[in-house]
């Protein structure tokens, strides 16, 4: 039985001409200059970038953690002085880097439950919430809501922080860096889940540095490189494959990379193994 | 033909209250200058075999279990053994002790009571070969992942040893980090030091002449990464990560004949996973796709 | 960020390379004549003296306003209870108040004492690296150790607390966030609310740091650590010429400040 969160249309993203500091021994250090994009409600977007190029400073700055020193951020069409623009923010998720690191309840449940009561739901809701929430990512109530979650293993315990930011039911859901120190079966795992929420049409932004999972789960992307926006929009390939990546600390997918080898047009490069497979047959 | 640097038959260890045992009986043998890969599941027992062979852990009985000739069976034999096998550890920031690169390198040392003069210039030495110079006076909180793995295998290494274990180097480091680590290891193995190194990556599998696959505390499989990489059965099985160059192959497989990549295919030896684009397509050619 | 915890400010002066120990000792010995000798010719020969050191240290004059500002309320409080409660003829009477010559003569030396005090210890620990500074103290209670007190062990947990607390504020602030980002709220409510909030930020920077005891002592005896042998030093203390030239002086120093 897959159970589903109530789906609710995914949130419509814009920034304009975003920028952000923040300060080291008293220098302001810029690390995003004036970021300008969309985001069509329910699309899944690929933020791209290495170490460094201020991926996790622009979730954190969406999510208002971090205070822009200029531009926008817009959510469903308001900006931060429109009436509504609080409530919206709270159904913007943000997932961490490690997010395991933020367990602290004594029970799968009670953890998970610790975003939704946040946002003062009633006790069922909460609940409700809790319950499809770990069915989501895989670990049903059932046989992991009484677990304590140092008891978990290190993929179970990343999905089950995914599920304490599930469910509080976000419409724009951000990760930051979701693969990062997993063992291959634990990856596995949670790009199920992931796919799970593409399809479910929550709007998607996927901060990573992992080429080949951003071309398996997302449509679009953004590349960053030094805090400025480089490339938006749909994969773009040129002859040379290299689209806007050339130069930035990128390597375009794999399978885009196999395309372009076998001499095959690269617009139709394949994004899993599985399809590859299908069109190779 | 030398003695082996680790001969151990039938080693058994269980964690205290765990429901079975870590290690089930447990044969493992590296000769002089060899790298060997140590993959396996999760909960196969990798990382505790890690411990026991540098003397870290206390064994609950073997047949054999000698390293470098010292006994793990025996209290001074682990001492002797930690002395002689250096262990770099999965989490880069928690094995940075002192309060700089240069300092921290030179607490093994310390350690040994070696005097000043002879902990600096070894200090030097290792600072040299791991590119470490220019970070000497940096705190291990301002490093990147990758540079703090370096600081610490420098720090493992300062202290003259005759095997390296590495528990997952890499795991929790990102693309850049892992190369800088990975370059490391290799010019360590280039200089002859046998290495063991555990890993759930099959690149990584690739670097080493031997792989040793364990299974719920036994080892399950002794051989080239050639041999293990034409057993899909058994790359599946062992949970490795997976190189996408593989991953098509492995779905090949999948898309011809359903149900077929759970039997060794023993028989189809001449056939092995690539890990390249390359070694791709020129699989992809010989099958005339 | 480093300076305001662990106090030290690099430098090459003469105060920033002497041995450690002599600091550490001639600080102590300082402070302590401070205080058994009460008269106006020795506050005038040890204000003198802190006054040179500082100068000689290079250190900006704002780190030491910055290491007196939290005694600041000391010295205040001081200098009040002296005028409020001294014995003498009042010039000035207001109810129970009587101010007194005396009481304010008494409460400015008392005060100045207290801050060539600060000063004092300032120049210590804004000229010495942490690690110096607890190698120092490390060698001289060595004696201890002959009472089973383990003073190298102890010196050791000093310098890695003192390498992990960047790190560990770090993860601080990364934990606030992300539960900020699940709705908690550290900013408002009153003592307990905030107390109750601080819940989900403490217990993970317990486990983390609980985790990495284990690793970190995997990792120390891995690289041959055991406490209770004896471990040399990368750089080890060292004194030379020019710093027992320095405790003589100080003796000196306290020599005359006791006479005058």
């Amino acid at each position: 039985m897959t159970a589903h969160l109530p789906q609710a249309a995914g949130m419509r993203l814009s920034c304009r001409g975003l920028t952000v500091a923040y300060e080291e021994a008293g220098r302001p250090i810029p690390a995003l200059s004036d970021v300008g994009f969309d985001v069509a409600p329910g699309a899944s977007v690929a933020l791209l970038g290495s170490t460094g190029a201020g991926k996790s400073t622009l979730l954190q700055t969406l999510k208002g953690l971090l205070e822009p020193e200029g531009g926008d951020v817009v959510l469903d069409g308001l900006a931060a002085t429109d009436e509504g623009f609080v409530a919206l923010r709270r159904e913007v998720g943000l997932v961490f880097q490690r997010p395991e690191l933020q367990l602290f309840a004594g029970s799968a449940r009670e953890d998970v439950a610790f975003g939704p009561r946040r946002l003062g739901w009633a006790a069922d809701e909460v609940a409700a919430a809790v319950d499809a929430a770990l069915e989501l990512v895989g670990l049903p109530a059932a046989d992991f809501g009484e677990r304590h979650p140092y008891a978990l293993s290190g993929g179970e315990q990343r999905r089950l922080a995914l599920a304490g930011v599930l469910a509080m039911r976000p419409r724009l859901l951000l990760l930051d860096e979701p693969f990062v120190s997993l063992d291959p079966a634990a990856r596995r795992a949670l790009v199920v889940v992931l796919r799970r929420l593409v399809d479910g049409g929550t709007t998607l932004l996927l901060a990573t540095h992992d080429v080949d999972a951003a071309w398996g789960l997302c449509g679009e992307r953004l590349v960053l490189d030094e805090g400025r926006l480089v490339a938006a929009g749909p994969w773009a390939f040129g002859a040379g494959g290299e689209e806007a990546f050339a130069g930035h600390g990128l390597e375009p997918p794999f399978l885009v990379e196999l395309w372009r080898r076998l001499g095959r047009p690269v617009a139709e490069a394949p994004r899993s193994a599985a399809a590859a497979a299908e069109a190779l047959r | 033909m030398s003695a082996p640097l680790v001969d151990i038959a039938g080693l058994r260890f269980a964690y205290p209250g765990a429901a079975g045992p870590a290690l089930d009986g447990l044969d493992l043998r590296v000769a002089e200058g060899e790298a060997v890969a140590l993959v396996g599941p999760n909960g196969s027992g990798k990382s505790t075999l890690a411990r026991l062979l540098a003397g870290l852990a206390v064994p609950d009985g073997a047949e054999r279990a000698t390293v470098c000739g010292h006994d793990l069976l025996d209290a001074a034999g682990r001492l002797a053994a930690r002395r002689d096998v250096g262990v770099l550890f999965q989490d880069p920031e928690n094995q940075l002790v002192a309060e700089d690169v240069e300092a921290d390198v030179a607490f093994g040392l310390e350690n040994l009571a070696w005097p000043p003069e002879r902990i600096r210039a070894r200090v030097e030495e290792m600072l040299a070969a791991f590119g470490l110079g220019g970070l000497r006076e940096r705190a291990p909180h301002l490093l990147s992942g990758g540079q703090k793995q370096r600081t610490a295998l420098a720090g493992v290494l300062a202290i003259p040893r005759r095997v390296l274990v590495l528990d997952e180097p890499t795991a929790m480091l990102d693309a850049g980090g892992r190369d800088e680590v990975l370059a490391a290891v290799r010019q360590v193995r280039a200089e002859g030091l046998a290495t063991v190194f555990v890993t759930q990556e099959m690149r990584e599998v690739g670097l080493a002449d031997r792989v040793v696959a364990l299974e719920r505390g036994v080892a399950v499989f002794s051989g080239a990464p050639r041999e293990l990489f034409a057993d899909l059965g058994l790359v599946t099985r062992l949970q490795l990560g997976v190189p996408p160059a593989a991953e098509v192959v492995l779905a090949l497989r999948r898309a011809q004949a359903p149900g077929r990549d759970r039997e060794a295919t023993a028989g189809e030896a001449a056939e092995r996973l690539p890990l390249t684009l390359d070694e791709l397509l020129a699989a992809l050619a010989e099958a005339a796709l | 960020m480093r300076a305001t915890i662990t106090q030290y400010v690099p430098g090459r002066s003469p105060l920033h390379r002497l041995d450690p120990r002599i600091k550490v000792v001639a600080v102590t010995g300082l402070a302590v004549a401070l205080f058994v000798r009460s008269s106006y010719g020795a506050l005038a020969v040890f204000g003198a003296t802190a006054l040179v050191a500082v100068l000689i240290s290079g250190v900006p004059a704002r780190w030491f306003w910055r290491g007196l500002k939290p005694l600041l309320w000391l010295v205040g409080l001081t200098f009040v209870v002296q005028v409020l409660f001294a014995r003498g003829e009042a010039f000035f009477s207001l109810g129970p108040i009587h101010l007194t010559w005396e009481g304010i003569e008494r409460a400015t030396f008392l005060s100045v004492r207290l801050v060539i005090l600060v000063v004092t210890g300032a120049l210590l620990t804004l000229t010495t690296p942490p690690v110096a500074l607890t190698d120092a103290l490390a060698w001289l209670t060595r004696p201890l150790r002959r009472l089973r007190v383990p003073t190298e062990e102890l010196a050791l947990m000093v310098t890695i607390a003192l390498r992990f607390i960047p790190t560990l504020l770090m993860e601080l602030d990364t934990i606030m966030r992300a539960q900020r980002a699940r709705g908690a709220d550290f900013a408002h409510g009153g003592i307990m609310t905030r107390a109750r909030a601080l819940v989900p930020v403490l217990v993970p920077l317990f486990v983390v740091s609980f985790r990495r005891a284990d690793d970190l002592a995997l990792a120390m005896e891995a690289r041959c650590y055991r406490p209770g042998l004896t471990r040399t030093r990368l750089h080890p203390l060292v004194a030379g010429a020019r710093d027992w030239l320095a405790l003589v002086l100080v003796v000196a120093v306290i020599v005359v400040a006791m006479m005058v």
